[in-house]
């Protein structure tokens, strides 16, 4: 089972996504055998969160179990959430870069009071979201499970990102970016424990192939493949766990997509 | 899958600023890589010439060398080389100055350019001026996509590597307005990732005649 932590639909101000619709995305998944994918709406994202939101949720209705939706929180907007067990529901993302608002700062209170799984952009010596700033939300809430998007994104930064949440076992870290690599994944699983790594991909944004070929294809022992590449989501969002060693394939947690 | 690949950008030798593999035929091998056109990292990140002296030195004929040319410092003397790479920005020459011009001219050899050195207004300037000068652009990235095609479509003679050509769906869009004898595998390993552009390799939704072109027929075309 593969699935995909970080994905978005629709299109982005910044450069030309050639297919940003979800329809593509679902013959993308198929091709390479991804079950399922976490999406935020690239308008949530930008200006709208709300019409945003309720874009990705109506796609995740149209793609039964292939999409759970990453609802997207604009401090400034202080967005409506949906709370734990509305259908397709994965979890709440932020983006403080974009929002220009600090991880850590007291405006996203409303996040961490729903107790939702949170994926939020990471960004190595950023202002907004240097995974510093995900150890300080991680102390204070530690029963909220953090996906830091991209680990820092820079490659500079992985190795820190990895060290800096040791301690934080409720931090996990998610592995899409540009600057990604096959080779910086197995680091990754190697530092922090492949029970702690996440695929993601960040397609439409980028390629969902090249994202999850850094993963088929990195220099991984298949059981640390296995879990980066679908089990440690399963078992954080409380999905069946089939294909993992030693599971017994029950949720630990009811949150379907 | 592809038959035979080529990867048109990768170095050879240690960087600076990571624990990287220093010789790449151990991951060549292991992602099913045939051959790759290699860059001396001495050439970037010290002595262009002593970086050309070591990739001259190498002689495996599944390691192609690209030496590094600074216009009137690097000699113009290259036997056997099929492709050589400029570096405007990491050396400051000017990419479409005389002496730049004069040296590709002199050398009638494809030049390898990545774009974070140049930028797509100076790579159609210098197409302009030497209309028979074929350049292999590395790492176009996907923010650029536009003025990539852009420049495409001005300049038949460019060429582009597809191994950073990241958003979804970008390398199908650039092989519909261009055709896939215009793209090339290539990766720029081991500083960029191979694993995922091997892997969309195998999975571009293209015909198998594409793909082959992609893999390997079109860089030895532009060769």
């Amino acid at each position: 089972m593969i699935l995909d932590a970080h994905g978005h639909v629709g299109p982005w101000p910044d450069f030309l996504i050639p297919h940003p619709a979800a329809e593509h995305l679902v013959a993308a998944m198929d091709r390479i055998g991804v079950t399922a994918m976490g999406i935020s709406h690239l308008l949530a994202v930008g200006p709208d969160a709300v019409r945003g939101n309720a874009m990705a949720l109506e796609i995740a209705g149209r793609f039964p179990g292939r999409f759970g939706v990453w609802q997207v929180y604009n401090p400034h907007h202080r967005t409506p959430l949906a709370r734990e067990g509305a259908p397709g529901l994965w979890g709440v993302k932020l983006h403080p870069d974009v929002h220009q608002c600090r991880l850590d700062d007291p405006l996203y209170e409303p996040v961490w009071r729903t107790g939702l799984p949170v994926l939020a952009h990471g960004q190595t010596d950023s202002p907004w979201s240097d995974p510093a700033q995900f150890v300080t939300v991680a102390a204070r809430h530690p029963h909220v499970p953090l996906l830091m998007g991209h680990t820092g994104l820079w490659p500079y930064g992985f190795g820190r990102a990895a060290r800096l949440v040791a301690d934080h076992p409720n931090v996990f870290l998610e592995t899409c970016g540009s600057k990604m690599t096959g080779r910086w994944i197995a680091r990754l699983a190697a530092l922090a424990g492949a029970e702690r790594v996440l695929f993601g991909s960040d397609a439409c944004f980028l390629d969902l192939r090249t994202g999850y070929g850094r993963v088929a294809l990195a220099p991984l022992a298949d059981a640390d493949r296995a879990l980066i590449q679908g089990g440690n989501l399963a078992r954080l969002l409380g999905l069946p766990l089939p294909d993992l060693p030693g599971s017994s394939g029950s949720p630990e947690k009811g949150n379907p997509a | 899958m592809p038959k035979y690949v080529i990867d048109a950008h990768r170095l050879i030798g240690p960087v600076p600023f990571d624990d990287l593999p220093a010789d790449p035929r151990g991951e060549m091998d292991r992602l099913g890589i045939d051959r790759a056109l290699v860059t001396h990292t001495l050439s970037l990140y010290s002595d262009p010439g002593a970086g050309n002296e070591a990739l001259l030195a190498l002689g495996d004929p599944r390691l192609v060398p690209v030496p590094v040319v600074v216009p009137g410092e690097t000699g113009e003397d290259l036997p056997g080389v099929r492709m050589v790479r400029l570096c405007p920005e990491r050396h400051r020459f000017d990419l479409t100055g005389p002496a730049t011009l004069r040296c590709l001219s002199a050398l009638g050899l494809p030049a390898a350019i990545d774009l974070d050195e140049t930028s797509p207004a100076q790579l159609r300037h210098l197409a302009e001026r030497l209309p028979g000068q074929r350049v292999l652009v590395l790492n176009p990235g996907y923010r650029r996509l536009r003025a990539l095609g852009e420049l495409m479509d001005a300049a038949p003679n460019v060429w582009a590597e597809i191994g950073t050509v990241n958003t979804q769906g970008g390398v199908e869009w650039l092989a519909a307005r261009f055709g896939a004898e215009r793209l090339v595998f290539g990766t720029g390993a081991p500083v960029a990732d191979d694993c995922g552009p091997r892997f969309l390799l195998d999975h571009l939704d293209l015909p198998a005649e594409d793909v082959e072109r992609i893999a390997s027929g079109s860089l030895e075309a532009l060769l």
